[in-house]
């Protein structure tokens, strides 16, 4: 399975883009017409609130975050039909208390879904996402990326599951989930969890928390950088990625504005 | 002119002592060859001169001209002008490979480099090195061949200009080609006049640098220190010499082996 599943930029060009912003406790229910290709970006999540979405047969959706308030509570709930596709970049730098449950039902035969998670914890932050994906059609694909990077006395969980159900035949998912801690007092744990009920499939998860690699530190200051520009290098870079899923410029920088001042 | 000057070091690694008394001087404007069997010290010398963490010295001085180099962190030892060309150079996902090298040179200068002037630095040393300009925008040697790997140690040598470089093995790894283009490059970094002391345990990148001097690391000691003709006479009859004129008996590199015991399985194995 490939690293990421995208649509192609130029094809998200041609769409319009909407623009969401979700008041605390308000739930929105969205549905993407069949063969439709649909780009929302969502500006606020707030508190509470829910987004249940229904992707239609053959219709394509992507969906990006920029989280900078407290959305504790909140929820995405997504239902697929036949070959639909849904890609979501969540973009964290939210401060203090936050839980998030994803749930992204693949009900559609050779529907798709790509995750992709960034979150930077720092202070007394304490977060969770909860992320879950069930297929439930056969030849349905899945990929869920979830990094993270922890500082301060913070606390951050990656939890979740992904199940192939009965009569899933041909499906394929996968769970990453990555989390760079920083200092001794941070609590950061990755607890992915496959639940299998169909043979003839493939899954995977891979789970790592742990601190820079001593080896990374030393190339880098080796070539004169200083431990805490090296420290930020890697960070940047492990983070950065989750721009590749915005498509406004002013907001890309925006994210990157946010990743370097966090650090 | 900077000179960099290794007296009577000692160090070791996980409680073993590898070097036992260094002595080496090398000035800007030579290349010297360091020559020696696998596992007698050499590449822990260049790294302990860069500051690895995982060496300890426990005796004896490094100084860059009036600077203690054992007391400055890597990165001032960067700064002051030392390079390492590593035999493993580490795979770092995410840290895009320019962002890194445009980051590097700048911790060199006082003003930072403009984005013009840098893609233009980039794009001739990508191209002296007869590199592929997209390996420029990828993680850092993620993904890299060993050949890519090493030519993106001698594109950072060639950005960063430093006095002194230490080179552990560049050629491994390289085709014929491409081991001719990184001693075109380092031809000219001689000519600028930066200093060079080069692990290799073959005589062709020699033959294209031209060192000035060979060293010779045994036991953790350097036995010779003289003109380059050893690197011939080392490569034709290899270090047997060593033994038969000079009298040193050269250790082999012993690993203990783990203690072992035979489970069910196993025993049925031998049986079978």
């Amino acid at each position: 399975m490939k690293n990421e599943i995208l649509i192609s930029e130029s094809e998200l060009l041609k769409c319009e883009p909407i623009v969401l912003s979700l008041k605390e406790n308000e739930t929105v229910q969205i549905n993407i017409s069949s063969n439709d290709t649909s780009y929302i970006f969502v500006r606020d999540f707030s508190i509470g609130a829910i987004l249940n979405i229904h992707i239609k047969e053959n219709a394509k959706l992507q969906l990006s975050f920029l989280a900078k308030n407290v959305f504790d509570k909140a929820e995405i709930n997504v239902d697929l039909e036949k070959g639909a596709f849904f890609a979501s970049y969540f973009a964290d730098f939210s401060k203090d208390k936050e839980k998030l449950k994803v749930t992204i039902k693949l009900n559609g035969e050779g529907s798709s879904a790509y995750w992709h998670l960034a979150s930077l914890t720092a202070n007394k932050d304490n977060k969770e996402f909860n992320i879950n994906i069930n297929h439930n059609a056969g030849h349905t694909i899945a990929l869920s990326n979830n990094f993270g990077v922890s500082k301060d006395e913070s606390k951050l969980i990656f939890s979740g599951k992904s199940a192939i159900y009965k009569g899933s035949h041909g499906s394929h998912t996968r769970q990453n989930s990555k989390i760079m801690v920083f200092d001794p007092s941070c609590d950061a744990i990755a607890r992915p969890v496959l639940k299998i009920d169909e043979k003839d499939i493939e899954a995977s998860h891979g789970a790592v928390v742990g601190r820079i690699p001593e080896e990374h530190l030393f190339y880098l200051t080796s070539r004169g950088l200083d431990e805490s520009q090296a420290k930020r290098l890697i960070t940047y870079g492990y983070l950065k990625p989750i721009t590749r899923g915005f498509i406004d410029e002013s907001v890309r920088n925006e994210i990157v504005e946010l990743i370097e001042g966090r650090m | 002119m900077a000179k960099l000057v290794i007296k009577d070091l000692h160090a070791e690694v996980e409680g073993k002592e590898i070097l036992k008394g260094i002595n080496l001087t090398i000035e800007q404007g030579e290349t010297v060859a360091f020559l020696g069997p696998n596992g007698h010290g050499k590449s822990t010398l260049l790294n302990i001169i860069i500051g690895h963490p995982r060496y300890h010295v426990t005796k004896g001085s490094v100084y860059l001209n009036d600077k203690n180099v054992l007391e400055m962190s890597v990165d001032e030892r960067s700064k002051a002008g030392l390079f390492l060309g590593m035999q493993n150079p580490v795979e770092i996902p995410g840290v895009i490979n320019s962002d890194f090298l445009r980051a590097s040179l700048n911790a060199h200068r006082e003003k930072p480099i403009s984005t013009y002037n840098f893609y233009k630095m980039l794009d001739s040393s990508t191209k002296e090195l007869k590199m592929p300009f997209d390996l420029a925008t990828r993680s850092l040697n993620e993904g890299f061949s060993g050949g890519e790997k090493k030519r993106n140690e001698i594109l950072q040598l060639l950005m960063l200009e430093p006095k002194i470089a230490l080179l552990d093995e560049i050629d491994s790894g390289l085709d014929v080609d491409a081991m001719q283009t990184v001693a075109e490059v380092i031809r000219k970094e001689q000519e600028k006049g930066t200093g060079f002391l080069i692990i290799s345990h073959y005589a062709r990148l020699f033959e294209l640098v031209k060192p000035t001097r060979a060293i010779v690391m045994i036991n953790g000691k350097i036995v010779i220190d003289g003109d380059p003709s050893y690197i011939k006479r080392i490569d034709q009859t290899g270090y047997e010499f060593i033994k038969t004129e000079l009298g040193i008996e050269i250790e082999k590199d012993e690993v203990d082996m783990n203690k072992v015991s035979i489970g069910e399985c196993g025993v049925k194995e031998i049986i079978r």
